[in-house]
């Protein structure tokens, strides 16, 4: 296993690749030249709509990426459970909830406010109600039920908002295309935003890892260790709801990423969130990068949703880890 | 010095008939290795949390040197109580070292005796070895290290080693009681062959009520012992003591 400076050597090469990879993928494959003349300024029409188009979108792919790999290691250390994921524990669903009324719903305040601000509101609310639920359940089918069923309620009344908030002025078909999950070409502007945001998310959440760690030894040792858990919690629960809001709003609801990726992250750098937060980070984003680069090439002149690429991949690895956990 | 105290603790829940503790009233000082002993559901272990502060009270209070356990920041707490507790099982897969380097974070400057505390506890070929990978036996030393590590004037360990081979217990119950010479440490014990050999104190709980308490010889001759756990013990009087060890009466 490689270690000290050999690590973020690798890691940063790795999602270089993946970033290179989603650059030239798309309906029509680039060349790794062709990118590199591009990006020097070949005027040519093809270069300039990589520049303008793709690579905008292929940054916020990353991003996004980057998003759900943290929020993944925030819940699982949270949860105390490698299987928590905010998609699976309603999280996502929340922020859903609160994604859609600020597509459908005209609220009279810019709309990329209502959209962040109503994620962030939803994620937490759903996060909160999932503790709430899992409470005392010491397994991880108590934590998975209950993370199930307030994602089946925040599903159902996501789809009531749908059909009865939805117009001529607001398409479902829009709605329903960002709920599988997607990235949208976002402007100069919208990305720098979108960075400015993830690098707020690991600011919030670096300062979390030594509470993680220490609630990976149990509450009570935690606490015993000088933690205090419930203020603790409140403080991880809020970053992670950040995340997710973040993460939900600029790619609609992308599934098992923040399984995926933690694991991976933990598998490579060991369990100690110090690395395994930042590395979870890279790591998700190179998943989505690949994924995105997926989901446009692999159907074309037709997009696939990104959702369903990153579901068809995670959902078995869900399933492997999911029965390894109960045979253990 | 620390001293730690508890006055009239009450712990009560809704849907048990009679209180977990009753009107407790407990004090521990540096020098002398305290059992808690008692037949299950004494609330032996529900008096340790208290005395940790891991769990409320309903009623009552816990002091650390005169001032209320509750006023102090759970830093604070942390770094002048080390709690030992009867499972241990961390979610995650940490190596010794990393539970070392966890215990020794609650200190400033702990983490410099990290590699005195793994060869002080036998670990020294064990530090990168992941938790998983370990014995019983290991896993005890590797937690009691932890704890340790920050030398918190006050040691609460709740039935130490209960799982353990009688070579390892030993061991153990020899580390806390060198540990007690200078600091204050109350332990749980269901063993009470080791509890009159290792203890100087010796305090009988039953029903949610402290009903002995005294030196560990004077607690050992008593029939409220008996009385308690509801059996006859045989007194085994050798090395000079009074009562060296207790044993079920045939």
């Amino acid at each position: 296993m490689t270690a000290g400076i050999g690590r973020p050597v690798l890691l940063a090469l790795a999602l270089l690749a993946c970033l290179v990879f989603a650059a030239c993928a798309g309906h029509r494959w680039a060349g790794p030249l062709d990118l590199a003349r591009a990006l020097a300024g070949d005027p040519d029409l093809g270069a300039r709509l990589l520049v303008a188009w793709r690579l905008p979108r292929v940054l916020a792919a990353g991003l996004v990426g980057a998003l759900l790999g943290l929020g993944g290691a925030i819940f699982q250390g949270v949860f105390r459970n490698p299987l928590a994921e905010p998609y699976l524990l309603g999280s996502a669903g929340g922020a859903a909830i609160g994604a859609t009324t600020a597509l459908l719903v005209p609220l009279g305040i810019p709309s990329g406010l209502a959209l962040g601000g109503l994620s962030f509101a939803g994620a937490w609310a759903a996060t909160v109600l999932v503790l709430a639920v899992a409470h005392g359940a010491r397994d991880t089918a108590g934590l998975l039920l209950a993370g199930v069923a307030v994602a089946a309620m925040l599903g159902a009344v996501r789809s009531f908002l749908m059909l009865a908030l939805s117009d001529e002025s607001v398409s479902l078909q829009v709605v329903l295309s960002w709920t599988l999950g997607g990235i949208q070409t976002p402007t100069w502007g919208g990305l720098g935003l979108l960075a400015g945001l993830v690098a707020l998310a690991l600011a919030a959440c670096l300062p979390l890892a030594r509470g993680l760690d220490l609630l990976g030894l149990g509450r009570d040792q935690a606490a015993a260790f000088g933690l205090a858990p419930e203020g603790f919690l409140r403080r991880a629960i809020l970053a992670g709801a950040f995340v997710v809001a973040v993460a939900v709003a600029h790619g609609g609801l992308v599934g098992f990423v923040g399984l995926v990726a933690p694991h991976i992250a933990r598998w490579w750098v060991g369990p100690r969130h110090r690395a395994l937060l930042p590395v979870s980070a890279c790591i998700g984003a190179g998943l989505v990068l690949v994924c995105d680069g997926l989901a446009r090439s692999l159907l074309p002149p037709a997009e696939i949703p990104l959702g369903l690429i990153t579901a068809a991949a995670g959902g078995p690895f869900f399933l492997v880890l999911l029965r390894q956990r109960m045979r253990a | 010095m620390s001293v730690l105290a508890a006055v009239a603790l009450v712990v009560a829940r809704a849907d048990a008939p009679a209180p977990i503790l009753d009107a407790v009233s407990f004090r521990a000082e540096p020098g002398r290795l305290v059992g808690l002993i008692g037949p299950n559901g004494a609330g032996k272990s529900t008096l340790l949390r208290c005395l940790a502060g891991l769990a409320s009270p309903t009623s009552g209070t816990v002091t650390l040197d005169g001032r209320p356990l509750a006023s102090l920041r759970a830093a604070e707490r942390g770094r002048r109580i080390g709690y030992m507790p009867q499972e241990f099982r961390p979610a995650w897969d940490y190596t010794v070292r990393a539970v070392l380097e966890l215990g020794a974070s609650r200190t400033p400057g702990a983490a410099l005796g990290i590699p005195a505390a793994l060869a002080a506890h036998g670990l020294g070929d064990l530090a990168e070895r992941p938790w998983s990978r370990l014995s019983g036996g290991e896993r005890a030393r590797a937690l009691l290290a932890a704890v340790l590590v920050a030398e918190p004037p006050v040691l609460l360990a709740d039935e130490p080693g209960a799982s353990l081979d009688i070579g390892h217990r030993v061991d153990l119950l020899a580390r806390l009681a060198r540990y007690a010479r200078t600091r204050t440490v109350v332990v749980v014990l269901h063993d009470l062959e080791r509890a009159v050999r290792d203890c100087d104190r010796l305090v009988l709980m039953d029903r949610g009520r402290i009903v002995l308490d005294g030196d560990a010889n004077a607690v050992a001759t008593s029939p409220v012992l008996d009385a308690t756990f509801g059996v006859p013990f045989t007194r085994v009087a050798t090395d000079g003591r009074d009562v060296s060890t207790l044993a079920l009466r045939r």
